[in-house]
């Protein structure tokens, strides 16, 4: 390989061959775990993040493919905590330690980082940094939905050792295992965690040793260099200024009061403020998130969302992001808060730090997407004993842009690539049967361009079961920007057997189904962008002839004539 | 009739390659392709090659033509005919984001849109059962409106259908018989596995490309029937086997990776012959690279293959050859971002304007520039010399960005170049990593074997990337898809979803479905080809249970339940590199492969004559870590089988030149093949 040009400079080829190299070990890792693990959250959710830190758990590369939430730094955090705990010297080769700790990561204990140190160097002396996954364990104890603390969630694990010099340490591995109702499967993802985290190590050890660590730090540096670079010079295009938004979640899982949230972003330069002092308190439902797993994590991925999918996010690419956030909000919420559902207001969250910098980026804004989970489980026991479980996920509308129609029905802000069930699975071994799939026509909000659609997905009830629901932002719609319309909200119904019309249903807790009930989920649709009286005619026809947009609300907010024939005009 | 022939329509140039099989010549000849009316470049070919059409006792066919069809949109206007309910599945897809953090991301609209997406009552449950019977009337109904909408082409799709087709064969029937003019499909007869999505997605694009691929291949059969043609034409399907007419009429999205897949087949049967168990085939063209994994003389053919990529396309349902990609080929263009970063490709320069040594316009340096500059390319003779090469534009372009990142002078330069070749190196050693060590293999107990017209160029560099001790060049490996599609055998891919753990009854109920579909594969190569011995290979589709993902696994021969779970472990073991043997293991579904074998030629004089030997050239070539060497430069054509030297040489031939490098030794094997002997890390020859 070519040498550097000189012995302050780097060479401009190794950098980028090293740059490609972190990557492709990250992506390397998470296709095999992908492969081996045992639970869903992993292969079907891509629940899980692989990254590599630096000696000070810095973030310097992570994997492509991983859930939003992920890309802040999930992996950083642990390794700053076991850092704090046993310093450097007490971390060794061999070691891999796990944390899912509220005080740390403050999410949803689900998820738990393990890692293990990199040595490299003359002997394998020189710590070079973490390997380092997070993955969503399918089980570690605890109540959700109805916590009201962290401790009624399951176990904690903060800075615990699983492995030491190199040796399984059994008696944890006998507390996880005696802390899970589903031990198998999780000790079967641990088994592909552990494994993913040791080949990481080596190819990040043969990476290093072929260029030396002094050309390996000197690269890691520059690397982390460009991306701030990258980052202020967009930064830097956004007009200086104040801007503020906000929206709320219908209530708190407790009471049925509003949850305000409200940010302001402050554009100075090259840098960007996002301050949450007006964000509302912590819940007493488990919708909380702690500092570092919720608002810097949402600030950030708001940023990479600006930012574009170009650009890989490391610690550099966050120098620039300033945080004002006082402990004790719902997003900075203390250790013992519950946080079971703790990514329930990231959409949202997400969403109106975008909406509060449309004014300063009216071509790169969009409409508010539905932003919520739309959640439905079906669960209960079968006459012979075997369980119902099931879990299916609302899919809604994003908004619409300065030169494009919303798209959808994808997930939210907070998911990536995560896939809709399909139905022909589910029917195999569930007790429903899907009688439409269908868009839901005028959910997309009018403007010049339209918001995305959500979809209607309606369940015949075929066995008893109860259902549990988890919707919001149905009383505070996505909203449209540039003078487009607002978004329809999401809404689930139910016709009881035998009933002759169907109700609106809230969020259930445990409602009992049984055969014959129709159950209908319509997800909420995006936001529109710009004044449906602009839209041209020939896409109103389009959206009419297809049925995206019924005729009466073409003509309502389109202010279009239609004719005997079908035909628009204005 | 003594000839096989095949034909490969490339973006560029029509290739042929003709085999006499009595008296053992090979001809190798290449047209441009006609654009509009390909059949026209198929027949310059013979003209060419001073071939009588009626001397051609088979012809193989490779075709881009579905692939072009689907991603540039040019089908026909097609309807959708789908249980009530469910005409959005085609739209909604399966709603994820692959680009995360793109707010503007949209996935490719349908190929069918909305308007032309029927609803007719019916409905099958998930276990066969008939929960709403077809509403034959709406049916019939339905049929006007489709025939007042001049569609070409319908497709049908229908719930659960992958576990009984009634429903689909009867509306199938009756719609054909209402439009006779149109093009009716159904998705039962293209797969048999579940997933509403991908079913539907997959008979959309093969009532979408129907009418078209019928047209061409019933145009192409008669015009060669009125030029004498007598023999047999067969089309090359993306599992890697031979497709007859009528079967590729019937299901056209079998052809959707007609193109690529004949090097794979020339790769698998050159490594049967020379006896290497294991090969890496590696094809590396003008905008892209491509590579694919042989084991034990087997590909592994995947049953999903997305149209326009995974991040934007759609899913096909189809059996095709595992082939990784990556934008990087010889006019892959190096550029720098604002923050100075170096990246290669994925954008390319393609043959028009092409890089800027062609002296067509470009502008961008792309990696043949790299090649040129550093001696690697004979700027004379490139393409037999049809093509000068501008060098000194090659420089000027590379300077720019040399300049930019503060690489300085003539040195700098070479510098640049090298670079710019060792990111590309970087980025199809990447490919060859996603194919091996993903699936838990190791490429360096594999044979690269490079083809392509820049593949014998770059394969030293990344069997040394890779740690790969020997490459081999197969001949002519610039006409190679065209070899390898007169070496495939008849195939014929058959799979279903097959649910059940796996225990004796299930294993029981899985070899009667694997007799059946045995009976019906096998009778339709001796219909389709008249084939004498058919041979099967049974895979099934498992994993434990719980688990998301399954692994495919080979099960010919394993006949009990016992040997199918060993055989389950010991691939679960290979691929993760760890196995429970306690856990239960489950079935999702079959698959079957089976082949019969025709007539293939004798590989040993595949080759072109040699000519008289001359003594071999010289030239300035450079190599990282060793500066400038005076490499020698030999012409293919003339070293004999048993030819030995070591690096630093080139080795020029028509369309491709080989690169040995200075600690290389090579040799030329029976075949003619080349043979380097990569100095890597682990062998230290």
């Amino acid at each position: 390989m070519t040498k550097a040009l000189s012995p302050s400079q780097l060479d401009p080829v190794t950098l980028e061959v090293i740059r490609y190299g972190l990557v492709s070990i990250c992506n390397q890792i998470d296709a095999n775990i992908k492969r081996t693990a045992f639970s869903p959250y992993i292969y079907e959710y891509n629940d899980f993040a692989v990254g590599l830190a630096g000696p000070d758990g810095q973030l310097i590369a992570q994997n492509t493919g991983g859930m939003p939430p992920f890309v802040a730094d999930s992996v950083g955090m642990a390794v700053r905590d076991g850092l704090q705990i046993y310093g450097k010297e007490r971390l060794h080769r061999g070691d891999v330690v796990l944390c899912n700790h509220a005080a740390v990561q403050g999410q949803h204990l689900n998820n738990t980082v393990m890692y293990t140190p990199i040595y490299a160097g003359e002997g394998e002396g020189e710590l070079i940094g973490f390997f380092a996954i997070n993955v969503h364990w399918i089980d570690i104890g605890g109540s959700v939905p109805r916590s009201t603390d962290i401790f009624m969630e399951g176990l904690q694990l903060r800075s615990i050792k699983l492995w030491s010099k190199g040796e399984p340490i059994e008696e944890v591995y006998r507390i996880i295992e005696n802390n899970t109702r589903t031990p198998a499967e999780l000790l079967g993802d641990i088994a592909a965690q552990f494994a993913g985290c040791i080949l990481g190590r080596d190819l990040v050890v043969g990476l290093a040793s072929r260029y030396g660590t002094k050309t390996f730090h000197k690269a890691v540096a520059l690397i982390l260099d460009q991306s701030e670079a990258a980052a202020r010079e967009l930064i830097r295009s956004i007009p200086d200024g104040e801007y503020s938004a906000e929206t709320f979640l219908d209530d708190d899982r407790v009471s049925d009061n509003p949850v305000p949230l409200r940010v302001k972003v402050i554009i100075a330069d090259d840098e960007m403020t996002v301050d949450f002092s007006q964000m509302a308190e912590q819940a007493k439902g488990p919708i909380n998130s702690g500092y570092f797993g919720g608002g810097q994590t949402i600030a950030r991925v708001a940023f990479k969302y600006l930012l574009g999918a170009g650009e890989m996010a490391n610690e550099g690419t966050f120098r620039p992001i300033k945080l004002v956030l006082p402990l004790g909000k719902i997003i900075s919420a203390d250790e013992t808060a519950p946080m079971g559902n703790y990514s329930t207001p990231f959409p949202s969250v997400i969403d109106v730090i975008l909406k509060a910098l449309s004014p300063a980026l009216p071509e790169q804004a969009t409409g508010g997407h539905f932003a919520t989970h739309s959640g439905v489980r079906f669960h209960g026991r079968r006459p012979d004993g075997s369980a119902i479980e099931a879990h299916d996920s609302g899919h809604g509308g994003w908004g619409a842009g300065a030169n494009h129609d919303g798209a959808g029905p994808f997930r939210t802000m907070a998911h990536g690539d995560t896939r809709i069930i399909p139905i022909e699975l589910q029917e195999t071994a569930l007790p429903f049967r899907i009688e439409a799939f269908s868009l839901r026509e005028d959910s997309g909000g009018a403007g010049k361009f339209r918001g995305g659609m959500g979809f209607r997905k309606v369940y015949r009830i075929l066995e008893p079961c109860q259902l549990q629901t988890n919707l919001d932002r149905t009383k505070f719609p996505p909203w449209g920007v540039m003078g487009g319309g607002e978004g329809k909200p999401g809404q689930f119904t139910l016709q009881v057997a035998g009933a002759e019309s169907a109700d609106v249903i809230g969020k259930e807790r445990s409602r009992a189904l049984k055969p014959g009930d129709l159950f209908t989920v319509e997800t909420g649709g995006g936001g529109g962008y710009g004044d449906p009286r602009e839209r041209s005619v020939e896409l109103v026809q389009r959206d009419v002839d297809r049925g995206y947009v019924t005729r009466e609300a073409a003509m309502r907010e389109y202010g279009v004539q239609i004719d005997g024939e079908g035909r628009v005009s204005r | 009739m003594s000839f096989a022939v095949a034909v490969d329509i490339g973006g560029t140039f029509t290739d042929l390659v003709a085999y006499d099989h009595e008296c053992g010549r090979v001809i190798y000849t290449k047209s441009p392709t006609t654009y509009g009316n390909f059949v026209q470049g198929i027949v310059d070919c013979f003209a060419k090659a001073g071939i009588e059409p009626q001397e051609a006792g088979f012809l193989n066919h490779g075709t881009t033509l579905v692939i072009n069809a689907l991603i540039q949109r040019h089908g026909a206007k097609t309807a959708l005919v789908t249980t009530s309910g469910f005409r959005d599945v085609l739209e909604i897809a399966r709603g994820n984001r692959p680009d995360p953090f793109d707010l503007h991301y949209a996935r490719d609209e349908p190929l069918i849109p909305r308007e032309l997406r029927f609803e007719i009552a019916e409905r099958t449950g998930a276990n066969g059962e008939i929960v709403t019977p077809l509403d034959r009337e709406a049916l019939v109904q339905l049929s006007e409106t489709l025939r007042g909408l001049d569609v070409a082409a319908v497709a049908v799709f229908f719930m659960n259908s992958y576990s009984n087709s009634d429903h689909e064969r009867v509306a199938v029937t009756l719609l054909q018989r209402l439009l006779p003019e149109a093009y009716v499909t159904c998705s039962s007869d293209l797969t048999r596995e579940w997933y509403e999505y991908e079913r539907c997605s997959t008979v959309a694009a093969n009532g979408f490309v129907g009418p078209q691929v019928n047209t061409y291949i019933r145009h192409l059969e008669s015009d060669l029937i009125a030029k004498g043609f007598a023999g047999s034409l067969f089309m090359m399907g993306s599992n890697g086997g031979l497709l007859s007419v009528d079967r590729t009429c019937r299901q056209p999205i079998a052809l959707v990776e007609s193109g690529p897949i004949g090097g794979c087949i020339g790769a698998g049967a050159y490594a049967e012959a020379l006896g290497f168990a294991n090969v890496v085939a590696f094809d590396m063209g003008g905008t892209t690279a491509k590579c694919a994994l042989v084991e034990n003389g087997r590909f592994s053919v995947e049953s999903i293959y997305y149209a326009g990529g995974y991040v934007e396309g759609f899913p096909i349902k189809s059996p095709v050859i595992d082939i990784v990609e990556v934008g990087s080929g010889g006019g892959s263009i190096a550029w720098l971002d604002r923050q100075k970063r170096l990246h290669v490709g994925p954008q390319s320069a393609g043959s028009t304007p092409g890089p800027v040594c062609y002296g067509r316009g470009g502008t961008q340096p792309t990696v043949t520039d790299a090649n040129l500059v550093l001696g690697r390319l004979n700027a004379s003779r490139f393409l037999g010399g049809e093509l000068a090469l501008d060098e000194d534009g090659a420089r000027a372009s590379l300077q720019e960005i040399a300049q930019a990142l503060g690489y300085e002078g003539d040195e700098g330069l070479i510098r640049m170049a090298d670079g710019l070749i060792a990111i590309a190196t970087v980025i199809m050693a990447g490919a060859i990593k996603q194919v091996s060590v993903e699936h838990g293999l190791d490429p360096r107990e594999f044979v690269l074997f490079c083809y392509g017209g820049g593949g014998p160029l770059h394969a030293s560099a990344l069997a040394r990337e890779l740690s790969i001790p020997m490459v081999v060049i197969p001949p002519e490996p610039g006409n190679f898809s065209a070899i390898g599609m007169m070496l495939a055998d008849a195939r014929i891919d058959l799979s279903a979803t097959f649910t059940g753990l796996l225990d004796d009854a299930t294993v029981g109920a899985a070899r009667t479905s694997y007799a059946s579909m045995e009976v019906e594969a096998s009778d339709a190569l001796k219909r389709e080809f008249h084939a004498e011995e058919v041979f099967f290979e049974r895979y099934a589709e498992m994993r434990y249970r719980g688990q998301r993902h399954n692994i495919k696994t080979l099960v010919t021969g394993a006949g009990d339940r016992c040997s199918i779970e060993a055989t389950f472990h010991r691939d679960y073991k290979r691929r993760y590199g760890h196995a429970d043997v306690n856990a239960a293991v489950e079935i999702q579904a079959l698959h079957l492969s089976a082949f019969a074998r025709l007539k293939r030629p004798d590989l040993s004089r595949l080759p072109r004559a040699g000519v008289k030997a001359k003594p071999p050239g010289a030239r300035d070539v450079y190599f990282a870590g060793f500066g400038n060497c005076k490499a020698a430069v030999y012409e293919r054509e003339e070293l004999p089988a048993g030819f030995m030297a070591t690096g630093p040489a080139l080795i020029e031939e028509y369309g491709s030149t080989t690169l040995v490098w200075p600690d290389d030794r090579f040799e030329v094997g029976q075949l003619r093949e080349i043979r380097i002997y990569c100095k890597t890390e682990r062998s230290g020859a």
